[in-house]
């Protein structure tokens, strides 16, 4: 270790590709996790299917993480966290507190990819009620569900036959703060109803939605599918309220294409939660000293061409921790941060060399 | 809050299940029960055509642009590809009641990112319309019974002197002067316009009796048996008779 290392912190998906990237251009790296565990939100959370493909996520995760613990060049050290930053670009030194007490790192620049957390419904959006109703769930409670291949309602534990998303929980919002899209959700939400509908073919299966944001290839890869094969039904408004009916869920809002309120039963509730900066994210911000944009994400200063850079020299960040970002952006800004940060360690050494 | 609301609150009813669509006491047709109404629909789906006629409809209203009824009608092929989309049964009775008539048949709305075809939509629901006997259909073939008969029965076209002069107020107030001179209208032409109202034009005896026997094999005749028994009644007789004579067995 020393100030030809790279260390990347956080071991999700966005710290994996940027830990093998360094590893599959020569460098050394040490990835830093503070879980027992490498994989991320994916992992943790329990995701069920890749978006947009909806491959099983799990083996997918483990290939990235073989590829990194199988490499000489990469340390990994677990159940770590990283509580400050000395030196300066070229010659850095980070405490990281781990199971054995406090331990030193020496490294010539660092990769932040702490990623997002998961917006908290219950928080600010009380009226849907996912602390009231147990039929209300969230995307990452589905997913967990569907990596199972068993939904059903948490309330009796039958499989329901009517299911809907409301779109952008969390998002877009000024009362709550969050006025980004959170980018994902859409296409999410989209593969768990397809999802949805092959593992319940009787169900019905709504999604609220502002607009529909699924760009590019997930145009037709996710949201035509998911209407004209498997019947999804999207539906143009937001849903103001659920409401306790019998044992059902009521749901209000405004079928706005239509022109006419709607009231509808629903056995499940799925909020499409957007995403926030991860605590770790925030305390790394802060230990590293690199500047937040106001939503407390990871400020990328380079502009449109220079998606990593952050507020510090010699310190990038990639993946969710600069925002909202799907696993597509994530692995590409990862190895764009990879790049760069390895550039650094590389000038560095040409430079103590001369 | 309608008055039929209101009456039904005070008459002590419960309040209908969805407000969105009309009561069968305003509603100018008579209701059905949903059974009935899922039937018409399974019929509509069911029916060849209809999977390529409707995708997935993003509710982006570009064939409510282009559309010509939608401009003097209430209107909106969208609301027809929606209601389809979206399996609302209800709605799409509603539709096949009151708005599939207004539509000209133009096909303008293919313009549809998606490659919906809206008007073939409504091609089909108005088959269903008329193989079913609604009262819709009844109403919008009432002024073409003359023309069904003479296209049926001789093979050719009409003119418009054979049509009810009542039937088509929207043609505008000249159609029945027009019709009550229409020889001599044509006989004031320059070209040549086979001074005729009878027929368009003739019609092979063999032609005939090919087309009797499409009408009646393919079920085409059959299409108008509830909406029209009558005029099925007298064109099956002439039909039958004509292949008897021409010793076809039917």
């Amino acid at each position: 270790m020393s100030s030809q290392t790279v260390a990347v912190i956080g071991g999700g998906p966005g710290g994996l590709r940027a830990a093998h990237a360094i590893t599959e251009i020569g460098g050394q790296v040490v990835l830093i996790e503070q879980r027992e565990f490498l994989g991320g939100t994916p992992i943790a959370e329990n995701y069920a299917g890749l978006t947009p493909s909806g491959e099983p996520a799990e083996p997918q995760i483990r290939a990235m993480i073989e590829a990194v613990t199988a490499h000489p060049a990469a340390d990994v050290r677990l159940s770590s966290q990283v509580t400050a930053l000395a030196g300066e670009p070229g010659a850095f030194t980070l405490t990281v507190a781990g199971a054995d007490g406090d331990q030193t790192i020496e490294c010539g620049s660092i990769v932040i990819a702490t990623g997002f957390g998961h917006f908290d419904p219950g928080r600010e959006t009380q009226m849907y009620g996912y602390y009231e109703y147990p039929d209300v769930i969230t995307l990452p409670d589905l997913e967990a569900m569907l990596k199972t291949h068993t939904v059903v309602r948490p309330s009796n534990g039958e499989p329901p036959e009517r299911i809907c998303f409301i779109q952008c929980v969390g998002s877009r919002d000024r009362h709550i703060g969050n006025e980004y899209c959170s980018k994902v959700c859409c296409g999410v939400a989209s593969k768990e109803a397809i999802e949805i509908r092959q593992l319940l073919p009787g169900s019905k299966v709504y999604i609220f939605y502002i607009d529909m944001r699924m760009y590019g290839y997930w145009e037709n890869e996710i949201y035509w599918p998911a209407q004209e094969k498997h019947r999804v039904q999207y539906v143009k408004g937001m849903i103001t309220e659920v409401l306790a009916k019998g044992d059902r869920l009521l749901v209000r809002g405004e079928d706005t294409t239509m022109g006419r309120p709607m009231e509808l039963l629903m056995d499940l509730v799925v909020l499409s939660v957007g995403m926030e900066p991860s605590a770790g994210t925030r305390q790394m911000a802060g230990v590293l000293g690199v500047a937040q944009n106001r939503f407390g994400f990871i400020d990328a200063v380079g502009g449109p061409l220079d998606t990593v850079s952050t507020s510090r020299k010699g310190i990038f960040a990639c993946g969710a921790a600069l925002g909202p970002a799907d696993l597509e952006d994530t692995v590409s800004s990862a190895a764009a941060a990879a790049m760069k940060a390895f550039g650094c360690v590389r000038a560095n050494a040409t430079a103590t060399a001369g | 809050m309608t008055a039929t609301d209101v009456q039904s609150q005070l008459a002590g009813a419960p309040a209908p299940a969805d407000a969105h669509y009309k009561l069968p006491d305003v509603a100018g047709y008579p209701d059905v029960p949903f059974e009935e109404k899922a039937r018409l629909f399974e019929e509509i789906t069911n029916d060849l055509r209809f999977s390529d006629y409707l995708y997935g409809c993003y509710e982006c209203g570009i064939c409510v642009a282009v559309c010509p009824s939608a401009r003097f009608y209430d209107f909106s092929p969208r609301r027809i590809a929606q209601a389809a989309a979206r399996e609302d049964v209800e709605l799409i009775y509603q539709q096949m009641q009151e708005d599939i008539w207004e539509c000209s048949q133009c096909f303008s709305c293919l313009r549809c990112p998606r490659g919906n075809n809206p008007g073939g939509i409504i091609t089909i629901m108005r088959e269903v319309a008329v193989n079913n006997g609604l009262a819709s259909a009844k109403e919008a073939l009432a002024g073409y019974s003359r023309i069904i008969y003479k296209i049926m029965s001789t093979g050719t076209q009409v003119s418009p002197d054979m049509l009810q002069p009542d039937a088509f107020p929207d043609w505008g107030p000249e159609t029945g002067d027009v019709s009550a001179n229409l020889d001599l209208w044509r006989r004031a032409l320059p070209p040549e316009t086979m001074h005729t109202t009878t027929t368009g034009w003739a019609v092979a005896d063999s032609t005939l009796i090919e087309l009797y026997l499409i009408w009646l094999h393919t079920g085409a005749l059959d299409m108008i048996s509830d909406v029209d028994a009558s005029l099925h009644a007298i064109l099956t007789e002439l039909m039958e008779e004509r292949l008897e004579d021409e010793g076809i067995e039917i």
